[in-house]
């Protein structure tokens, strides 16, 4: 059993597909469709074959209840890890995204906080690495 | 007669893409050689839409202002919509929505069978994965009106019966690129 799938619930698909790709850099990944429904994911080029971020439409009362509510108390919908946070702050900030945080130091972690546009909080995070 | 196992879609015909803009629509034209009542059953009932409708619905759609809860077959993870019928002039029109799609069926007295047509306002990019998947439902849904049922065959299933090569045939018959398949997005994972 493997992590491979994780995602996020967006306001619209088409537009979380240009942010999540032109914004921040990943790759769509698989994009079919089944009558309404839509299953869309992207991954980081990076990592092809790594874990995969569905892009979910959040086209029902608890998807959309949720949604605003941890938007609502600051809680990420989801975190990505990166080595160098500062340097994906200004990439991403200088392609018109929005940080509700800039890099902060926290414990054993640097991270910052963006607005994807579709209704989420985005954490990235860069781990201390402590000299042993 | 054809068992599920042995069933083979035939080629794609009788499907026109109609454009307005960006706004693409499904129209797809079946022939069935029973009546117009007995079709209207088939598109109403619950447990004859489990016969042949890539989804489940929990109540009758066959009047007007009725709700009911459609839940996509096959679908990756469970999708369920509310839908609400805005028209039943039974046994000849009948409209809904599935999810924000608009569905409406036509069905016209032929040759004593009925002319089914359906207009079905899919995304442009999804529109011969469509064309495909709804040719499959009304073989299916041929062989149930005719007393020989095969099953429902949708999702994953369907792609084991032709549903590749008809999305690539329609896709070619409507001047489209074949959008990447559910088969292909699974191999480069």
């Amino acid at each position: 059993m493997k992590i491979k799938m994780t995602g996020v619930y967006v306001d619209d698909q088409e537009k979380a597909l240009r942010f999540y790709t032109e914004v921040l850099g990943f790759a769509k990944k698989a994009d079919f469709s089944q009558g309404p429904f839509r299953w869309l994911t992207v991954a980081s080029p990076e990592e092809p074959s790594g874990t995969e971020l569905q892009l979910a439409l959040n086209n029902n009362p608890a998807a959309k209840a949720y949604q605003q509510a941890i938007f609502q108390q600051g809680q990420p919908a989801a975190m990505f890890y990166t080595d160098d946070v500062k340097g994906d702050y200004e990439r991403i900030k200088a392609r018109g995204a929005v940080f509700t945080m800039p890099p902060t130091d926290v414990t054993g972690s640097t991270i910052a906080m963006l607005n994807d546009t579709c209704g989420n909080l985005i954490q990235l995070t860069q781990l201390v690495r402590y000299s042993r | 007669m054809t068992d599920h196992a042995q069933y083979t879609p035939s080629p794609a015909s009788g499907a026109q893409v109609r454009k307005d803009g960006e706004k693409w629509t499904l129209v797809l034209v079946r022939e069935l050689r029973h009546s117009p009542e007995k079709v209207w059953q088939a598109l109403t009932d619950p447990a004859h839409l489990r016969e042949w409708a890539p989804f489940e619905a929990d109540g009758n759609l066959g009047t007007v202002g009725a709700t009911a809860k459609l839940t996509t077959v096959g679908a990756p993870t469970p999708q369920v919509s509310e839908t609400t019928v805005t028209r039943a002039d039974a046994p000849n029109v009948l409209e809904y929505n599935w999810g924000a799609q608009d569905i409406r069926w036509q069905l016209e007295a032929f040759g004593g069978g009925t002319r089914l047509t359906l207009w079905h306002n899919i995304d442009r990019r999804f529109i011969s994965m469509g064309a495909a998947g709804w040719h499959i439902c009304f073989d299916v849904l041929d062989h149930f009106l005719s007393g020989t049922p095969i099953g429902r065959i949708v999702g994953r299933e369907a792609m084991k019966f032709g549903w590749p090569r008809l999305n690539s045939e329609y896709a070619k018959q409507f001047g489209i690129e074949a959008p990447n398949r559910p088969s292909q997005a699974a191999q480069e994972s």
